[in-house]
């Protein structure tokens, strides 16, 4: 009998807590200043204390590495700085063996401009792949489709000297959309998926899924044919792959990214990219309105579909799903040196954002644990890591991560010059300052803290499975909802003010019953015919289990 | 079969192997079963799944008879029942149930199979798993609480039978079920040691009538710990197995693991109890004590260990004048993750030192005793063990030592409050102790 180390479980994701992690990054298992598959083993235990359920990959595969490896040129190898495909499967049961799971990052609309099947198309228009790409005899066609690295990139159309055409490109013009209409290129796609689903991995992270196909009159997201496909995927995962997940990146408004889960028949998973802008824009106006709204705005999902949230990610803080008024606040408050912005977006860590607040980065955390979905933690952000706007692109955020005091923060024994990104060293956020080892050993770090929060959650599936019941109170800077699954039922309040607060709750359905606050058990005076009255700290929350009056 | 839901929430959570008693159980269901005998009386296996209030859940096995229509939870009382699966291992039999299978398996060369086997006893029940002996030959383990992957006790005795350590009893064969809701290692079959003692009675009884010669038993059980812990370590070409260099922040996660253990131990602390007293509301000095502990330096090598160390594990077996090393599972109330986990393997012998405590206020013994045990016990431990495990120089051993003895006195204090409230003094009087110890250099 082959070791399982799961219980059968198709829901898993749904009460999981996701951690992302850059490969490149984390720990350096050779010497040769970039992070590898060898070391990410290494820091394994320390995942599993943390309580991480799946780790998410970014992209790992053979990259000449131009947008951080999301440009493949060989979707069946691992990039050699990582290792090999051997060193992932080892990385892949080391994980099942401590009870995580592993997904990764997948490209399905493009791949790298050096990817032989690219080279194929340009230089033999007429040969076997000369219809894997989308080409054009001028670039005129789809101008509705907007352009997304704005920064970067002045058109979707790239012209190629070699095959004398245009071609389609939704991101940088190193990275030539395929040609979805094409069959072969949807059958060559399932491979890939197939390939690592063998070597035991656990799912998938599909990255830019709504620009699958190109239509006229159309902006060239979201369309029909996209979500056609989608479900062919998940046809075939469905039939030979038990437990494993698609998450899409789908960054659209709530009623667009539903459409991706179909009838539970596409994707398992979408990021929720809307809400989190407005839980920094709620912090900061200390007003809970732009939450409360965006969830009132989000559709019903399927029932064996959850929603991805997430504080930061390894991308800018990105302000697509916002309003032009609301990017202008946004920038005004957490971007005030122009550097800090790239394209629609903010390049900065959880941490510098919220100014190093403990008390605004716990509220964070607390808000997002409590909402419904499942949350995606970012590497490094545990410790409260910082960034360094002075880096290209996203960089500032890629650097690695910083495990000690020791030299290179004890990520990497190679030389100092040779690491792949120097790890930062201010005072405030510098590995001297801010590193796993020494909050380890610091009862009431951030680190310490984020675990304890970790296991409190994972105690409460409700937090994965349950209702979402909105209580608006009248005082508008608290945020309070409850969380109902089975005989658990959860009481969340938030305090969003740099003030105490008080608050008044509605809790006249819940008469009779005790709250008592999750955290250190302590019970709270019964809920009776009057509005329930509780006062909050400065940034302070309160979770409660609501239980039975009669019990003792 | 049809099983009443109550009647298995009351019989399950009524058990010493059940492991939540401070959880509210909200409801149970059977998830899988499996026919072992299909004739009057029908024995069945069944998989239950008991779900807590919080909506957190685990799964039990449960072996039950049904004779003419009358349900009997506990099946392991009826010795048929037992010996159903003995035969099942002997023959290597799959068994379809509704779910999933249940594989039975012997191991190839073991001797104890071949035989009929006559009588048949189930022995005390134990915290994680019940047991029957046949003939006084073989004994059938029954893991419990089922968490998906092997169970240590099945990995460990494998692997120190393939590479030759011969203090511990023979294994025989096992069964596991998979491919339904879970997959898991049910029980295994080991050789009974005939004759044999255990330890902890052993050491009650010597303590009173011949503690020299007791001590020098403790000191042949060093000698067989760090040979077992020798032999885990030696074959670097199996990673489940092979010794690791910890991680920087290996010992820094041990302290950080422990401390916060302390702390939810002390949380809970019954205001009222007279035994707890003297270290009631002092938390935070014992969480003090342990960040001065924590500075050892190195941690040596990481290694599988026994993972549950202490007398109750060992028996003196009178046919091969030895000791015998028992109960591979670890502590059953950790995670099967946290159970398989490398540890150095100074926490074996922690747990071990630990058990001299309880010995020696069980046994009244003199004040020098626990001490002079300690002692020797260690002398014959660093003979033997390969020292290239151990963290470098005497101070870092030591301290390592008490940081793993007082992670097991904060374990026991919990278990202790839980399930034997009379016991509690010991790990009390065992954390006074480590609170007590200078910390220097």
């Amino acid at each position: 009998m082959t070791e399982q180390w799961f219980e059968r479980d198709p829901l898993w994701f749904k009460h999981a807590v996701f951690y992302e992690i850059h490969i490149r990054g984390f720990f350096d298992g050779n010497d040769d200043g970039s992070g590898d598959f060898r070391g990410l083993i290494d820091k394994l235990d320390y995942l599993q204390w943390l309580g991480v359920d799946c780790i998410w990959l970014l992209p790992m595969y053979q990259s000449p590495l131009r947008d951080g490896g999301y440009d493949i040129a060989d979707f069946f190898s691992i990039h050699p700085d990582y290792g090999t495909v051997d060193d992932f499967k080892e990385f892949v049961e080391q994980a099942h063996q401590r009870g995580m799971r592993v997904i990764a990052d997948l490209v399905m609309n493009h791949t790298s401009s050096d990817h032989p099947w690219f080279q194929a198309s340009r230089s033999d228009p007429t040969g076997p792949y000369g219809d894997w790409y989308v080409w054009g005899d001028d670039d005129q066609r789809w101008s509705e489709a907007r352009i997304i690295f704005l920064d970067t990139e002045p058109s979707n159309w790239t012209y190629d000297p070699v095959r004398g055409q245009y071609y389609w490109h939704r991101f940088f013009h190193h990275q030539p959309d395929l040609n979805y209409d094409n069959p072969e290129v949807q059958e060559a796609m399932l491979n890939v998926l197939r390939f690592w689903l063998d070597l035991g991995i656990d799912g998938f992270r599909l990255d830019a899924v709504p620009y699958l196909y190109e239509r006229d009159g159309t902006n060239g997201e979201n369309l029909p044919e996209t979500h056609a496909y989608l479900q062919k995927v998940r046809a075939e995962i469905d039939a030979r792959y038990p437990d494993t997940v698609l998450l899409a990146e789908a960054n659209q408004w709530p009623e667009d990214v539903v459409e991706y889960f179909g009838d539970g028949n596409e994707c398992h998973m979408a990021f929720h990219f809307p809400v989190m802008p407005r839980m920094f824009m709620s912090v900061r106006r200390e007003d809970a309105t732009p939450m409360y709204e965006i969830l009132d705005r989000t559709p019903s999902i399927p029932g064996n579909a959850q929603w991805g949230l997430f504080l930061r990610n390894h991308d800018e803080l990105t302000l697509e799903m916002v309003t032009d008024e609301e990017r202008d606040y946004m920038y005004t408050e957490y971007a005030k040196d122009p550097r800090m912005k790239i394209n629609l977006g903010i390049r900065r860590r959880l941490a510098p954002l919220l100014d190093n607040g403990r008390d605004e980065i716990e509220l964070m955390h607390a808000i997002l644990f409590s909402l419904p979905g499942s949350p995606v933690l970012y590497y490094g952000d545990e410790i409260g890591m910082g960034d360094n706007v002075y880096l290209g692109d996203r960089d500032g955020v890629r650097t690695p991560m910083q495990w000690a005091g020791d030299r290179n923060a004890g990520f990497s024994r190679a030389d100092w010059a040779q690491l792949y990104l120097q790890p930062l060293m201010d005072p405030v956020y510098g590995y001297q300052a801010v590193n796993v080892e020494a909050q380890l050993r610091t009862p009431t770090s951030l680190l310490r803290w984020v675990h304890r929060f970790i296991a409190l959650r994972k105690e409460h599936p409700v937090f994965g499975l349950g209702t979402y019941e909105p209580l608006r109170a009248e005082n508008p800077r608290i945020f309070a909802h409850i969380r109902r699954w089975e005989d658990d039922i959860v009481l969340c309040v938030h305090n969003l003010a740099r003030s105490a607060q008080a608050v008044e709750l509605d809790l006249s359905a819940f008469t009779g019953m005790i709250p008592e606050e999750m955290f250190g058990r302590t019970r709270f005076p019964a809920i009776g015919d009057l509005p329930y009255l509780l006062t909050l700290a400065p940034r302070g929350f309160f979770w409660f289990q609501l239980k039975a009056g009669d019990v003792s | 079969m049809n099983v009443n839901e109550q009647q298995l929430i009351e019989y399950v959570t009524e058990q010493r192997w059940y492991g939540s008693k401070s959880r509210t159980v909200a409801h149970s269901q059977v998830l899988d079963l499996v026919t072992l005998r299909a004739a009057d009386p029908e024995y069945v296996l069944a998989l239950v799944e008991i779900r807590f209030d919080t909506g957190a859940h685990e799964i039990y096995q449960l072996l039950i008879a049904c004779d003419d229509g009358e349900l009997q939870l506990d099946g392991l009382q009826d010795p048929a029942l037992a010996r159903e699966l003995v035969h099942g291992i002997r023959a290597g039999l799959t068994l379809q149930g509704n779910e999933g299978a249940v594989e039975l398996r012997p191991i190839a060369g073991f001797a104890g199979l071949g035989r009929e086997m006559l009588t048949a006893r189930s022995v005390g029940a134990e915290q994680s798993n019940t047991s029957v002996v046949f003939d006084d030959e073989l004994i059938l383990k029954v893991f419990r609480r089922l968490e998906p992957g092997i169970n240590p006790e099945l990995e460990v005795l494998r692997f120190l039978t393939e590479h030759g350590f011969e203090n511990i009893a023979a294994l025989g064969g096992w069964y596991a079920y998979g491919g339904g809701p879970t997959s898991a290692t049910l029980g295994i079959l080991q050789q009974f040691v005939r004759g044999g003692r255990d330890g902890w009675e052993l050491g009650l009884e010597e303590c009173e009538s011949d503690t020299d010669r007791f001590l020098s038993r403790l000191r042949r059980l060093g000698e067989v710990t760090g040979e077992m812990h020798t032999v885990l370590a030696s074959d670097t070409g199996d990673s489940a197995f092979c010794p690791e260099t910890p991680a920087l922040e290996a010992l820094p996660l041990l302290t950080a693991t422990v401390d916060e253990e302390i702390a939810r131990v002390f949380l809970d602390l019954p205001e009222d109890n007279e035994l707890v007293a003297p270290i009631f509301g002092r938390g935070e000095e014992v969480r003090e004590q342990l960040r001065m502990l924590a500075h050892a330096g190195s941690v040596g090598k990481i290694i599988r260990t026994h993972g549950d160390y202490h007398l109750g594990q060992t028996m003196w077996s009178a046919e091969s004048g030895d000791w015998v090393i028992l109960d591979f599972e670890g502590e059953p109330a950790r995670s099967l993750t946290e159970r398989r986990r490398k540890r150095s393997p100074l926490r074996d012998v922690a747990g071990m030192l630990r058990s001299f405590a309880y010995l020696a206020i069980s046994a009244g013994a003199s004040d020098e005793f626990e001490e002079q045990a300690r002692g020797t016990f260690l002398d014959g431990y660093f003979e033997t063990v390969d020292d290239s495990l151990l963290p470098a120089g005497q101070q870092a051993i030591d301290r390592l030592l008490s940081v793993y003895e007082l992670e097991k006195a904060v374990y026991e204090l919990r278990y202790e409050l839980d399930n034997r409230p009379d016991w509690v003094s010991i790990p009390v009087a065992g954390i006074q102790r480590l609170m007590e110890q200078v910390t220097t250099g």
